[in-house]
């Protein structure tokens, strides 16, 4: 295999690798400018990657696709109302879902036949679009054009404005006559249908099936890419491209035989999360978040 | 608007008419109980009060932010009924807060368009920018729109404040204590206002400063404790009359009481400095000293340094200059630890935050401090009997009702219920000194009278007292010694017994 080849090998698969990644990732920027932490991404992922192959299979692939984003929506209507009109705990929340989305998916996958498995059938898939630099999912082209979006959302126009005021002083935003608890329900939906397609997206165009474990642990990589961007959706897209880039990276090493022989794969495996941890662990003290993230807006 | 207006027009733009307003869970008094006031075209009407005496609620009112128990408002001559700031907008009442309600990190220019109605998807960023720069330049108040409001002074942020108001373009602009933030604009706001009247607007000032009152306004309304006391010209009445108004002229309740006899200083406090909340310097060379058997009294509005002065004195806060003396010892800057085993009570500003652990039961709460020492508990056990026990006396002296002692969580207890388990629970080993901030605050006027008897009581005992309140009636009935703070200095003490409420009502709002 001549060289060239070997580095546009790595450059699609680090594509592919990113959409997960960088779509949930954006997604959570709009949510946590307007205040909300989802820390329950992981769960959402994973259950739309359920869902959505489902989906495709009954409707076909890009219905499979709507489904999964349907299904983040639903899940972050239920994060947000708990979170904003009902005065929840956000932390708490997020990981509820995360839990109920680990018990249903594993119980879904019992009595779809395989328990732990289950295969998505080739018709259901999602064509990949042939390009001279291999197959390319449509899905990457979307993953790029939606962080360019949500930017010029978030700092170009006068609802990107309100979305921010509501995080940083909603004391604020409600004198100036914004309907708090209402923005921020609905940018943490919008935020988590994207998580939800990034599921969907794992099990109907690219992965092709669902595991228990299917989103291992992406929903908590986006949430380090949302911080390592410094709520910027821009920085969103380079940031998941790098973790995308190590988690092919890890893959393909450690399918090469001259690694096998030396080091275990799990090590390999090991390594996108370690850079995760180091990179977050260099950056989150410089990295500025909205003042009022992470507590519940109360009226005196 | 007409240009010819001037204090005598009689049209009034702005009018309340009997409004009540009661806060749920505060059923002790109302928080306005029915005011009417009215604002002229052309004038600036200025409402003076204490602390704590509605002005800050009715503006509420009148602008939208709060909704009326009871009354009416009318602009100009029609009813009107707000729900929000935002319907207070629609009839042309700006109101300007005290606490700026402004976005830090944003611009000027972008505060502003997060309050504009509109095209969601639109960005009028220049737009904003340009009126913002017509309005700088039509009502003399310099301000850059791009500039970010955390970038901005205090006075700076408040002229963006009050900008951001004028963009949508009032008829009434309501002020809430515009110079409690800047001391050295206020001259240049005062003439921008003065202009503002001029050109026809009607205006309601806030304050609690009498000569600010007399200089601004054209008109002077009193308030004190949610009433209306009076509505004067300013051109008719005198800081002395004023002075009456706000603060009373009844005779605080006599209590027998003895004079002072032992000389021997137990605490004295000298030079004493220390930082405030945000870096400001909050006391600046603070010295006094209290006798045995001494209630020392300080008044003054609260943020004059008094809250900084209890928290240093009882160990909560660093004094970055100055000592502490109890007894003589040294305990500057010691551990609170130490300094309760000196012998120091503290019934603290703070109650729910400070004085109990909301979490923890009412038994819990009572023992907070004596949980170590037997027959509390005995080789770390605690001994329930005897603390149950105990308990029961401290809630029953002070007819506090709660149900179950060891399963209530103080939290739900009321705010007047918290008082008295923390006065129960600082005074029953009649210590030789209490600091006492706001003692009586949330109670009503049976536990008030009980409280300063036990006070009194304790006194002939010889415990001392550091007495810290806003309640001129208190401060006057108990204290031996009166001394006023303002700007974290003392600026005169005063012997308690021959005290004039008037002399003490002029240091407190004028400072000298």
């Amino acid at each position: 295999m001549s060289l060239a080849y070997l580095f546009i090998g790595i450059f699609t698969g680090s594509l592919h690798a990113m959409v997960p990644i960088t779509l949930t990732a954006t997604g959570e920027t709009v949510g946590e400018s307007a205040g909300l932490f989802n820390i329950g991404l992981e769960g959402i992922i994973l259950l739309s990657a359920m869902t959505g192959a489902l989906g495709a299979e009954a409707w076909g692939a890009f219905m499979g696709l709507v489904t999964g984003l349907a299904t983040g929506f639903a899940m972050g209507l239920i994060f947000g109302l708990i979170n904003t009109y009902f005065k929840g705990v956000q932390l708490i929340t997020g990981v509820g879902i995360n839990l109920a989305a680990i018990g249903m998916v594993a119980f879904w996958l019992i009595h779809l036949g395989v328990p732990g498995h289950h295969a998505v059938p080739k018709e259901s898939q999602l064509v990949n679009i042939s390009t001279a630099i291999g197959n390319i999912s449509p899905m990457i082209l979307v993953t790029i054009a939606l962080p360019v979006i949500v930017w010029i959302l978030l700092f170009r126009t006068k609802l990107g404005l309100k979305i921010r005021a509501v995080g940083e002083n909603p004391q604020a935003a409600d004198v100036a006559g914004i309907n708090v608890h209402l923005l921020r329900l609905f940018s943490t939906a919008a935020g988590a249908s994207l998580a939800g397609l990034a599921g969907a997206y794992i099990s109907v165009a690219w992965m092709g099936s669902v595991t228990k474990e299917i989103s291992a642990g992406r929903g908590f990589i986006a949430l380090a890419t949302v911080v390592f961007s410094g709520l910027n959706p821009l920085l969103v897209l380079l940031g998941g491209f790098i973790f995308g880039f190590f988690e092919n990276l890890a893959v393909w090493i450690s399918t090469m035989p001259a690694v096998q022989s030396v080091v275990p794969w799990q090590l390999i495996s090991m390594a996108p999360y370690i850079v995760t941890l180091l990179i977050v662990a260099g950056v989150i003290g410089r990295v500025r978040f909205p003042a009022a993230m992470g507590t519940p807006y109360m009226r005196e | 608007m007409s240009n010819d207006t001037g204090p005598d027009d009689t049209r009034v733009i702005l009018q309340g008419e009997g409004i009540c307003k009661g806060f749920p869970g505060v059923w002790e008094h109302l928080i306005l109980d029915h005011i009417n006031i009215d604002v002229r075209v052309g004038e600036i009407h200025t409402l003076l009060g204490e602390n704590g005496a509605g002005k800050t609620v009715i503006a509420n009112c009148l602008s939208g932010f709060y909704s009326l128990t009871e009354g009416q408002i009318y602009v100009k001559g029609q009813p009107v009924y707000l729900k929000s700031p935002k319907d207070g907008l629609s009839h042309r009442i700006g109101m300007v807060h005290q606490e700026l309600a402004l976005v830090k990190p944003f611009t000027v220019a972008e505060n502003i368009a997060i309050g504009l109605s509109g095209y969601n998807f639109s960005f009028p960023l220049r737009e904003v920018e340009n009126r913002v720069r017509e309005l700088s330049k039509r009502y003399n108040m310099h301000i850059d729109p791009t500039a970010r409001i955390e970038d901005l002074s205090a006075g700076e942020q408040q002229r963006a404040e009050i900008i951001k108001v004028l963009y949508h373009d009032p008829e009434i602009l309501i002020l809430d204590e515009p110079t409690s933030l800047i001391s050295v604009d206020a001259q240049h706001l005062f003439e921008v206002l003065h202009n503002m009247a001029k050109m026809g607007y009607g205006i309601l000032f806030i304050t609690h400063k009498i000569e600010e009152a007399l200089e601004m306004g054209d008109r002077v309304t009193v308030l004190r404790l949610g009433k209306l006391m009076g509505t004067r010209k300013s051109s008719e009445t005198d800081k002395d009359e004023l002075v009456r108004l706000m603060f009373g002229e009844h005779e605080p309740a006599q209590l027998k009481r003895k004079t002072v006899r032992s000389e021997r200083i137990v605490f004295e406090v000298q030079n004493l400095e220390a930082a405030g909340m945000d870096e400001e310097p909050a006391l600046c060379g603070v010295s006094f000293s209290i006798r045995e058997g001494e209630i020392f009294g300080i008044a003054g509005v609260s943020g004059n340094g008094q809250s900084e002065l209890a928290e240093v004195v009882t160990g909560l806060r660093h004094a970055s200059g100055g000592r502490v003396l109890i007894e003589g010892k040294d305990f500057t800057n010691s551990s609170p630890q130490k300094i309760i085993k000196a012998g120091i009570a503290h019934i603290p500003e703070m109650r729910r935050e400070v004085g109990v652990i909301e979490a923890m039961t009412v038994a819990e709460n009572v023992i907070l401090k004596d949980v170590r020492i037997p027959p509390f508990s005995k080789r770390s056990f605690l001994n329930i009997p005897y603390i149950t026990n105990h308990t029961e006396k401290i809630v029953a002296s002070f007819g506090a009702i709660v149900s179950d002692l060891w399963k209530t969580p103080t939290r739900i207890l009321s705010g007047g219920n918290i008082q008295r388990l923390i006065l129960g629970r600082e005074t029953w080993r009649r210590p030789r000194f209490i600091v006492a901030a706001y003692p009586t605050q949330g109670l009503d006027a049976k536990a008030i009278e009980h409280t300063w008897e036990l006070f009194m009581e304790l006194r002939e005992t010889g415990t001392s007292f550091l007495l810290i309140s806003e309640d001129l009636d208190e401060i006057m009935a108990l204290g031996d010694r009166i001394a006023v703070m303002s700007q974290g200095n003392i600026i005169k003490v005063l012997d308690g017994v021959d005290a004039k409420r008037e002399e003490i009502g002029m240091l407190i709002t004028t400072g000298h």
